[in-house]
């Protein structure tokens, strides 16, 4: 079984730092994994995305044109990856800068204001952590302890004493406060 | 479940880094050029902490050559640069492979001709495998296929240029330099080779050894380039490697190189599960090329479809391996998004006509 | 008493193989004599380079590397990287240093590499027949210049010695010429020099060597000479534009 997810939103939301930690959150997890980011050209215009191939078998390829799950932390991610969604397939926004509209109806949506939450909870910097705890709500492979794992091996040495504030904002995404 | 106590997940330009330091690599020499930046940058703090040898070249005509004087003496040397950047190095490959030096050569390839751009393809299997240098001479190339074989393949291109004392490049691609895997580095696997009979360690006790690709006899020449294609002959007796799924009974063999073989394996399974016996063949390198092994699967393969990110080069060596006893098409993209299984699955149906496979 | 003898550092019984009157043997002899008096023989590595200057393996016992044309002060930094501990030159036409690989050759000073350029100055491009080259002088015809080098179209000749003292890891740079005693003796003090600041690990030391090329000049070796004196010092003075050791 192999699935894919696109984490995508504006340069300095801290895009590839939640698709480090979501990929390594998968390996702790005992699946197979690759990260693949956006880089040149895709990035003009000051989008960020890359892209979580998981697998029990190994992974087949990666920059698929078809994805299983797609993180949209700005309106720009929203509106250029719905199409690529698969049928079935879910769409993760942060409504506090996502209209909430659904334009497909074959896939479903998870909106949660994720700016917000991390602006509540004093660092608005942490909307992609927010985001990677809305996400763990529908995986069962991610859990609070993997997540926490995968953090403590992102972050590098001079940065460690972020873990309990990135750790913090994923338990505000667990708390289920807007779904649909 | 799988165990990752000895993997990390990392990048496979930091992978090649790292295993070119654990290979022992003294000294590396580099341009910048993106995508495979992080190697340098990796390098100049790894060798600085280790007090072995980095410059930041002024171009790559100077880095190709300044792996050329390291090596020269002996010393495992490596630069690492990209498609339109080794460009710039093909004549010192040439010479390199003239006076036989274990020159390593990393290409994370991007797109071409020209300044092309910085998205991954496969342009440059010519460029390795018939080389841009002058000349009658044969570079070894490997081709990984991920992340793991990055530092795989990064390892055995030192043990091989050392041991046929023979340019060896690994050919890898942008999206194997960006992509992050979980990967495990081990050790350096090969056995040290002595090279004292050659390299240039001062003319102590012994006369001045001059190392030169420079002739000046005719008949010396022509025995000298003689001698260096019975190395390559040997070299393709026995480093020539490979890989096949389901070859045995398949009608259709999708081939591929590099990364592009995860694709082809993936889009073998799909074929598989919609009832057309498909197989894979994956070249690990390109030089020597699986020639002999490709004719033998010809004898029960009808078609050969040749899947590659560019024009067509591979097909070349796949059709004069088969020679004319299957069919060997196309399924391509130049550059950019990698060709998606459902798009490889479609051009083999297309090729083989999928009304031969209608009532599965 | 012996008054003549071949420097050790030379091949036993190498053919000499350059025209007659052309100042690369005694620029070779120079070399391999400073090489005996310094014990260096059994520590040098060489790195040559295409032109006339290619041969020198067949006259220098000690270990070379060949680099292709213009590329050889790379090679010598990567000889110098990896073995620190080796004496390392380079041994040069002009077109390969300051033509061709005019870059190679400033950037190992600019990065005050511990090597020792040494770069023959003919004018012309010999060994393929007396071609305009970077340090053709005003006026000088050559086979691609037949009317004379005139500035609108070839612009000027580099002087290769000034340029890379300009440099700062340069530790000394100088120039010589070959076409007297005296100037030989000096030629020799300079190359010494250029050899010990690398031996001392102060950077960077070169010596450009004005010389003669009585083929591709159609001049007698007699003539030649009269020419290095007389056109080409005016244009490149003999002296030493950098010298890191009388800075202390």
């Amino acid at each position: 079984m192999e699935k894919n997810y696109i984490i995508a939103g504006f340069g300095g939301q801290g895009v590839l730092f939640a698709g480090k930690v979501l990929a390594n959150a998968f390996m702790l997890a005992g699946k197979n994994v690759t990260w693949y980011p956006c880089y040149g050209a895709e990035m003009r215009g000051g989008t960020v995305n890359c892209e979580i191939v998981v697998s029990d078998d190994e992974v087949s390829s990666v920059h698929k044109q078809d994805v299983d799950c797609v993180i949209a932390l700005n309106q720009l991610s929203f509106d250029r990856f719905i199409s690529r969604i698969k049928k079935g397939g879910m769409l993760i926004c942060n409504s506090s800068l996502i209209e909430e509209i659904r334009p497909r109806e074959d896939i479903s949506y998870i909106f949660s204001p994720m700016t917000d939450k991390a602006v509540d909870s004093g660092n608005p910097k942490l909307t992609n952590m927010v985001s990677l705890g809305v996400l763990s709500n529908e995986e069962t492979a991610l859990n609070v302890e993997i997540l926490e794992k995968a953090i403590d091996i992102v972050l590098p040495e001079e940065r460690k004493k972020l873990a309990k504030s990135n750790m913090e904002a994923i338990m505000l995404g667990i708390d289920k406060l807007v779904t649909a | 479940m799988v165990s990752y106590s000895d993997k990390q997940l990392i990048k496979g330009n930091y992978a090649i880094a790292e295993a070119s330091v654990k290979a022992g690599c003294e000294c590396y020499f580099g341009y910048p050029i993106t995508p495979q930046t992080e190697i340098g940058e990796y390098l100049s703090q790894r060798m600085y902490d280790l007090k072995r040898g980095y410059v930041c070249a002024e171009s790559e005509l100077a880095a190709i050559n300044m792996v050329i004087g390291a090596v020269s003496t002996g010393a495992k040397a490596m630069t690492s640069s990209s498609s339109c950047a080794v460009a710039l190095m093909q004549e010192a490959l040439s010479y390199a492979c003239s006076d036989e030096l274990p020159v390593v050569l990393i290409n994370v390839m991007r797109a071409g001709p020209g300044l092309g751009y910085i998205y991954p393809a496969q342009g440059d299997y010519f460029q390795s495998v018939y080389g841009g240098g002058n000349g009658d001479y044969k570079l070894t190339v490997l081709a990984p296929s991920n992340v793991q074989e990055c530092i795989d393949l990064t390892y055995r291109a030192f043990y091989l240029a050392q041991k046929w004392r023979n340019p060896t490049m690994v050919l890898a691609d942008g999206l194997l330099g960006q992509m992050m895997e979980p990967a495990s580095f081990g050790e350096y696997p090969y056995p040290e080779v002595d090279n004292s009979s050659w390299a240039l360690t001062g003319a102590k006790g012994r006369e001045g050894r001059a190392i030169y690709s420079c002739a000046r006899d005719e008949d010396e020449h022509n025995a000298k380039i003689r001698r260096l294609f019975e190395k390559y002959d040997l070299i393709a007796k026995e480093e020539t490697t490979w890989e096949e799924f389901n070859t045995e009974d398949a009608d259709v063999v999708l081939v591929a190189f590099g990364s592009m073989t995860r694709n082809i394996k993936a889009a073998m399974k799909v074929l598989r599960s919609q009832g057309i016996k498909a197989g894979a063949f994956r070249p690990v390198t390109l030089s020597p090329f699986p020639t002999e092994r490709l004719n033998q699967l010809a004898d029960s393969v009808d078609k050969f479809v040749v899947v590659e990110m560019n024009m067509g080069q591979m097909i070349n060596d796949v059709k004069l391996a088969v020679n004319g006893k299957s069919d060997v098409k196309l399924v391509n993209r130049p550059v950019g998004e990698w060709l998606s299984v459902e798009e490889i699955v479609a051009g083999v149906k297309n090729i083989i006509g999928d009304k031969t496979y209608a009532s599965v | 008493m012996q008054v003549f003898k071949i420097p050790e550092s030379m091949k036993k019984g190498f053919k000499y193989t350059f025209c007659p009157g052309c100042d690369h043997g005694i620029a070779i002899r120079l070399i391999a004599e400073l090489l005996d008096e310094m014990g260096l023989q059994e520590k040098t590595i060489c790195a040559t380079s295409i032109g006339c200057s290619v041969f020198l393996y067949d006259f220098l016992n000690v270990d070379c590397i060949e680099a292709p044309h213009g590329r050889a002060m790379a090679e010598a930094t990567g000889v110098k990287r990896a073995r620190p501990d080796k004496f390392v030159f380079t041994y040069q036409g002009d077109g390969d240093f300051a033509s061709i690989g005019f870059a190679e050759s400033s950037h190992a000073a600019l990065r005050a590499e511990n090597l020792t350029g040494i770069c023959i100055n003919n004018t012309t491009y010999g060994m393929t027949g007396g071609q305009h080259g970077p340090t053709t002088l005003i006026g000088q015809k050559t086979t691609t210049s037949p009317m004379g080098r005139f500035k609108e179209t070839y612009g000027y000749p580099v002087r290769i010695a000034e340029h890379i003292a300009l440099c700062e890891g340069t530790a000394f740079s100088a120039r010589v010429a070959l076409d007297t005693v005296p100037h030989i003796n000096q030629a020799k003090k300079a190359l010494k020099k250029a050899i010990q600041v690398q031996l001392d690990g102060l950077g960077y030391g070169f010596v450009e060597i004005l010389s003669t090329c009585p083929t591709n000049w159609k001049m007698t070796p007699e003539e030649a000479h009269e020419r290095v004196k007389n056109e080409m010092i005016p244009v490149f003075p003999l002296g030493i534009f950098k010298d890191k050791t009388e800075d202390n």
